[in-house]
């Protein structure tokens, strides 16, 4: 049984030129050829979510994500096809958007309430709990312009929360608040899940979309790429987007630093296995070398796709005083239980001298780690046990 | 040595897939048993009953009867919404004055006795018998609501633009929350215009019941008018602008600071052809002169208004689909 289902969706957008803003300052003002713009966020695009499924949706911005989640929500309607939804749906999109400087929180709770399809008696029966949840019963009766920015969000996420959906969308909303409150929100999303809710997410926090979802989708350029498996369609948008971005431009003549890079590589130590989580690797660092050179490090950084360092290899912490003859030379790093876990990473590297960087190379390669032995978490941690 | 776990339904790294797409796997500390059955659990609110779904369908918008009527049917389920805007734009409007509700009393006051210092002290219109004062207020009363509401309905709607493009609700609800309260202000200064009936000692007739239905068709058009500009407001902010100037017009086209007998006869049937002309018409008729209303006049102003407001209504809700993306 299907909850939402599109059906060969497309959105037209126009835009205008600045020079001519509509706001008829001068009427007759156009240039040629320059006048109004036509962009598809949306072409074609077709699916279904069955009830209790949960599909995330990524993509780069502008491929097309909030503009799904516009019209799933009705805030904007679709150029051509047809959109089926079965249920009440909510949207938990920048919570508290529509309070009322002016009016206390109270006040608030039943404008903001009706806004999202409660009832006033819907209300009045769950006002207490709102309030209770967002922690902010001293502040009730104050006007929500002396809020604190988190208290703000608190009550907005709250009344969000009490609403009874059968199908709820979500668009960042993890993006805010503390870290207590979005833990808060996570779990309030997962015994959603739990009770059958059918949930869309839209987020560029690829782990969330990996615990929550069942399904997900990669729009690119207003067209699905790809569904299947979180999983699946994660490792697909990583290697579009790092894939398109590595450099490797890592012989590097016509520089004349006193050391350069000339190659980088990863295998596992098993003839023939692919690089896995779990089990040995091998990092070979392949250098040239111009003069003589004292106290030299060789660094590998691994960075997460979202940029953020995940792990570095270095020769500093057992060999700070490392001296390299001129010429070529290749560091072999052994890494006896490679403990990221399955994906694509960036990998940069850096040699240095006396403290100083003599080459440094972001970017320059990637990482692909396979499954292999496989557990929950952000990294797989060599362990034995015995019963005892 | 293995984890504890064996790569199961939720391994993040299961690249195979298969497993992972089955969502009756939920994580096994949660309940499952809630899934399919009529009443089920909420996170906050506890068990309860799983209301019917209905399914509805969103597609590219058109202007036909069952459209309208299906949004007119949307629009009276979220009747509580237009109460609570209501309420919050009567309670907003005058905080942090001084005079607070009083201005509702005060703006038709002192428009009455600038016209009566116009057009009874210098120009001398006639006002059929009646004292000027009171021959002015009965009409500035419905016009001050018409052009009071359609013209903070109007940029009530652009002010809104930050919740437009956030939630939905149908959009009429705005316009038409400034058009209600409006109407409270009307029946807040119709205490004053019995005030004043009271002092020039005029009695109140049992015609003055039709004003009911006068006030109804006015609250009509007036949501129709407010309807229509405000879904062109959105596109095009000259009707903002050009707004005052229309009002002002409007005032003299309408029989508010002299009398319809001064129309020539032959024009009188265009002029009342404009609704807010007969309705003012009418009411000066029943609650100031305590005589019957002019049918023939009720009946077109009726007619015309429900026609303006169908079409502006299908029009509003044909625009609506892309209010947020152009405001």
């Amino acid at each position: 049984m299907f909850d939402i289902k599109l059906d060969r969706i497309s959105k037209r957008y126009f835009i205008w030129n600045d020079h001519r803003s509509r706001s008829a300052l001068w009427p007759g003002f156009t240039r040629p050829g320059k006048r109004k713009k036509e962009i598809w966020a949306l072409r074609d695009v077709s699916f279904e979510v069955s009830t209790g499924e949960s599909l995330g949706i990524i993509g780069n911005n502008g491929a097309g994500k909030s503009t799904i989640l516009k019209l799933l929500s009705r805030i904007s309607v679709p150029t051509s096809g047809e959109i089926r939804i079965r249920g009440r749906l909510s949207a938990l999109v920048e919570v508290g958007s529509g309070f009322h400087q002016e009016l206390t929180g109270r006040e608030n709770i039943f404008v903001n309430g009706s806004m999202l399809g409660m009832t006033r008696s819907e209300i009045v029966r769950k006002v207490e709990s709102i309030v209770e949840f967002a922690g902010v019963r001293e502040y009730i009766d104050v006007p929500v312009k002396r809020y604190s920015s988190g208290m703000y969000v608190r009550l907005g996420f709250s009344i969000a929360a009490h609403l009874d959906p059968d199908i709820l969308l979500l668009d960042e909303v993890l993006a805010v608040g503390d870290l207590v409150f979005q833990a808060k929100c996570l779990d309030l999303i997962s015994e959603l899940r739990a009770t059958g809710r059918t949930i869309v997410l839209i987020s560029h926090d690829l782990g969330a979309i990996q615990r929550l979802c069942d399904r997900a989708i990669l729009l690119h350029q207003g067209q699905i790429v790809h569904i299947g498996t979180p999983a699946e369609v994660i490792d697909r948008y990583q290697q579009m987007t790092i894939g398109a971005e590595a450099t490797y431009h890592l012989v590097n003549d016509e520089w004349r630093a006193p050391a350069s890079c000339s190659h980088i590589s990863f295998a596992a130590a098993e003839a023939g296995a692919t690089v896995r989580t779990g089990y040995p690797m091998f990092a070979r660092f392949g250098f040239r070398a111009r003069e003589r050179l004292e106290n030299v490090v060789f660094n590998i950084f691994i960075y997460w796709p979202s940029s953020y360092l995940c792990a570095q290899l270095t020769t500093a912490i057992s060999e700070p005083h490392l001296r390299i003859a001129p010429g070529p030379g290749e560091v072999e790093f052994y890494c006896p239980v490679l403990e990221i876990q399955p994906g694509l990473y960036r990998v940069g590297v850096s040699i240095e001298s006396n403290g100083d960087d003599i080459d440094r190379q972001e970017r320059c390669a990637l990482l692909r780690v396979h499954p292999g032995k496989m557990v929950f978490g952000d990294f797989y941690m060599d362990s034995v046990w015995r019963i005892t | 040595m293995n984890p504890p776990h064996t790569a199961g339904a939720h391994g993040s790294e299961d690249l195979e897939g298969g497993d992972r797409s089955n969502p009756s796997e939920p994580p096994a500390s949660l309940p499952v048993s809630t899934r399919r059955l009529p009443e089920r659990e909420h996170p906050l609110l506890g068990s309860l009953p799983a209301p019917p779904r209905a399914v509805c369908i969103i597609c590219p918008p058109s202007f036909s009867p069952g459209a309208i009527v299906s949004a007119f049917v949307t629009l009276l389920a979220h009747r509580d919404l237009l109460y609570t805007l209501t309420c919050v734009r009567l309670s907003i409007r005058y905080k942090q004055s001084a005079l607070g509700w009083i201005w509702a009393a005060l703006l038709p006051l002192s428009t009455m006795c600038i016209y009566t210092l116009i057009f009874s002290r210098v120009a001398r219109v006639a006002s059929e018998g009646m004292p000027y004062p009171l021959f002015v207020f009965s009409a500035l009363l419905p016009w001050i609501f018409f052009a009071g509401a359609v013209s903070a309905a109007i940029n009530g709607m652009v002010g809104y633009s930050h919740i437009l493009t956030k939630l939905y609700f149908p959009r009429e609800i705005i316009p038409l929350s400034y058009v209600f309260a409006a109407l409270v202000d009307f029946a807040v200064a119709l205490v004053i215009l019995g005030g004043l009936m009271a002092y020039y000692r005029i009695a109140l007739s049992w015609n003055a019941f039709y004003a009911l239905p006068l006030v109804v068709i006015l609250l009509v058009f007036t949501s129709a008018v407010a309807l229509f500009l405000a879904s062109i407001q959105i596109r095009l902010r000259d009707v903002g602008v050009a707004l005052p100037v229309l009002l002002q017009i409007g005032v003299f086209v309408t029989p508010v600071a002299y009398p319809l007998q001064s129309i020539p006869p032959r024009l009188q049937t265009l002029y009342l052809l404009n609704p807010v002309a007969s309705l003012i018409e009418n009411f000066r008729r029943v609650v100031l002169h305590g005589s019957a209303p002019n049918v023939p006049m009720l009946v077109t102003s009726g007619t015309i208004t429900l026609g303006c407001f169908i079409l502006a209504y299908g029009y509003f809700k044909v625009r609506e689909g892309t209010m947020a993306d152009i405001i």
